[in-house]
């Protein structure tokens, strides 16, 4: 165990001595602040205080939505939710609340996808890295295992990953209650469900989102860690995986008319397909059954990256 | 003589292609042995399975009694290695480097850090990014990488290769005293005897995958008188003088000059009958056959198999 800390304090002063760590700190936090000015000159958003008035405009807000709804032949059907989600405030009588941190932070969940990216080329490169430098010599003639080594760069991947949404949460919540305020430490929101507009924590709702999307993102770096163990080498990596993680759902959606689709990986990765009111990629998938293809896919992974890293010759590095 | 490190029929296959043969080989406690072959040899390849990160065929390796197959983390803990070149984090500092082996080995305290960048000099340039360093500094920084946790044996490939003649000298003088006052049995390889000819103890000469021979450096030096010596005569008229020391062996020939073995009793004799028979003697030129010749003896042609 102590070697094992050792091995992860190593780790983590190789990644935070090189700028490119930094670099992706700096670009997520652009990209917050820039949706947090985006969205503060955007007119659909209400930031200032609801008035007492607030039923009768949202009567008039929903009947417009009602009728786009209903008759405009590019967005028919596009309101449903929205329009349930309104009724639900005024026949329960909560009052909404104007646009915040809370909501910002959530919306930010989506950027997670920019947090997969970066932990992909932190996975691609922490092995593949070592045989480029050729530090790899040295780092494998010690009195630890090679398995212990592979751990210890596989850990620190995630922390990365970890850390990195929690800046992302945290650099959201301060960012929002600077551009748009805080309505207090958990409000709550109507949100879809499986039966129908419930009123939610926020803060249960951002638990929910980040985490789901945690799924995709340690799904992809370990895809992308497997590939740097196997071929030594990190533009492959970088390449396949990002390759995998912008085309896995369309091509899912292409093959969905087939049975075994279901068996893709990417058909059962976002498991918000059984959240809400959410559908299933295939008909008769079930959240247990996507659940244990994500797992067998994770075993698989794992398995590969460590018979690659330490049955294998280390030779012409 | 204590064995510090054993290789028994060690084999080596990469696809069809046999890259070490049946190396048999003793290293001593506190001797630099030499490991000597052309490119491709196979060199590096016997120094990474003497570290683990290449499996052998067959055979085994025990150092220290431990076999690094068998027992790979008590065998392992008794080597430090450079292999091939020093290659070190760019981005870290040179002390970061060290602190990051240091951390893998249990018991390496600051001081003991302190202590092998004293010993390899490199106090000035030690909190610079190892990226900045020149070649010969990588080299020097390898080496303390390799010397912190006292191991008992120090495996170096190539530790000449790209160095300047006082670098060369440097790392010989380190090498030497290594093994002379703290006992630490030195494996050194090059494919040039005479980068390593001075700091080793014994010579392995390694050739296609296969042990040659084994030479003991100072045998050939101390024994001067039976020494075979190259005598190089640059003569006038060169073809008389051939006739007069026909009777010694004759090794090659040039334009205005012969070269001959002999030993050190015969020159006087030679140049006493060359200076009777009135021939002109521009030069003579002496020198040791050793080493140098029995090693282009065995490898012939310094051709890549
Ligand atoms: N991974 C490999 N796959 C196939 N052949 C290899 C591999 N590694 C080494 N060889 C072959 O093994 C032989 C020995 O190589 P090695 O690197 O051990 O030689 P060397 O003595 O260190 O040479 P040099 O002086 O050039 O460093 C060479 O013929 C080489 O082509
Ligand atoms: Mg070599």
């Amino acid at each position: 165990m102590h070697n094992f800390i050792a091995l992860l304090q190593n780790e983590n002063m190789k990644l935070s001595q090189r700028i490119s760590t930094w670099i992706m700190y700096a670009i997520l936090l652009v990209i917050i602040l820039f949706g947090a000015v985006i969205e503060f000159f955007s007119e659909s958003v209400t930031t200032t205080e609801v008035d007492d008035n607030w039923k009768e405009e949202l009567r008039v807000e929903t009947a417009n939505l009602e009728e786009m709804n209903e008759e405009d032949e590019y967005m028919y059907g596009m309101f449903t939710d929205e329009i349930a989600i309104n009724n639900y405030h005024i026949e329960n009588d909560i009052k909404p609340l104007p646009y915040d941190a809370w909501q910002f932070t959530m919306e930010n969940a989506g950027l997670s996808s920019m947090i997969s990216l970066f932990t992909i080329i932190i996975a691609a490169g922490i092995i593949a890295s070592e045989y480029r430098l050729g530090t790899i010599k040295l780092l494998l003639i010690r009195p630890i295992s090679r398995t212990k080594i592979l751990l210890s760069k596989y850990v620190t991947v995630l922390l990365f990953s970890m850390i990195m949404l929690l800046f992302l949460f945290i650099s959201s919540m301060i960012i929002g209650s600077l551009f748009f305020g805080l309505n207090g430490l958990n409000p709550t929101i109507v949100q879809m469900s499986v039966d129908g507009p419930k009123e939610t924590s926020i803060f249960g709702e951002i638990f929910t989102q980040y985490g789901l999307n945690m799924i995709n993102l340690v799904m992809m770096a370990t895809f992308a860690f497997m590939i740097s163990s196997l071929f030594r080498n990190s533009g492959m990596a970088i390449g396949t995986s990002i390759f995998l993680m912008f085309t896995g759902t369309t091509v899912v959606a292409m093959l969905s008319n087939y049975e075994w689709a279901k068996y893709i990986l990417f058909a059962n990765t976002n498991l918000n397909q059984y959240m809400g009111n959410g559908v299933p990629v295939i008909e008769g998938m079930t959240l247990g059954f996507s659940i244990a293809i994500i797992a067998i896919y994770y075993i698989i992974f794992l398995v590969v990256s460590w018979l690659a890293f330490t049955k294998r010759d280390v030779a012409g590095a | 003589m204590n064995v510090a490190m054993e290789l028994i029929n060690v084999n080596k296959n990469i696809g069809k292609k046999h890259i070490i043969k049946d190396l048999n080989l003793s290293i001593h406690k506190g001797e630099v042995f030499g490991l000597l072959g052309p490119n491709g040899a196979g060199k590096t390849t016997t120094i990474r399975m003497m570290v683990g990160l290449m499996k052998m065929t067959s055979g085994d390796i025990q150092i220290e009694g431990h076999s690094i197959r068998k027992d790979y983390k008590n065998a392992v803990r008794h080597v430090g290695a450079i292999v091939e070149n020093p290659e070190m984090y760019p981005f870290l500092s040179g002390w970061k480097n060290l602190k990051h082996y240091a951390r893998m080995i249990p018991g390496i305290t600051d001081e003991r850090i302190h202590e092998v960048i004293q010993l390899v000099g490199l106090q000035k340039a030690i909190k610079e990014k190892a990226g900045r360093y020149s070649l010969g500094m990588r080299q020097r920084l390898g080496v303390a990488q390799a010397l912190l946790h006292r191991p008992s044996i120090l495996i170096l490939d190539e530790p000449t290769n790209g160095l300047d003649p006082a670098g060369i000298r440097e790392i010989r003088q380190y090498i030497r005293k290594l093994a002379e006052e703290e006992d630490v049995s030195v494996i050194v390889s090059s494919h040039l005897l005479s980068e390593i000819e001075l700091m080793c103890d014994r010579i392995g000469i390694i050739k296609n995958g296969e042990l040659l021979s084994v030479e003991d450096v100072k045998d050939s030096q101390d024994d001067e008188e039976n020494t075979e010596l190259s005598v190089t005569l640059n003569v006038s008229p060169l073809k008389e003088a051939m006739e007069i020391v026909s009777s010694f062996p004759i090794k090659s020939e040039g334009e205005h000059s012969i070269t001959v073995k002999a030993t050190r009793e015969q020159i006087p004799d030679i140049i006493k009958s060359l200076v009777q028979a009135d021939i002109q003697i521009y030069e003579v030129n002496v020198e040791k056959t050793s080493l140098e010749d029995k090693f282009f003896e065995r490898i012939g042609e310094n051709t890549i198999a």
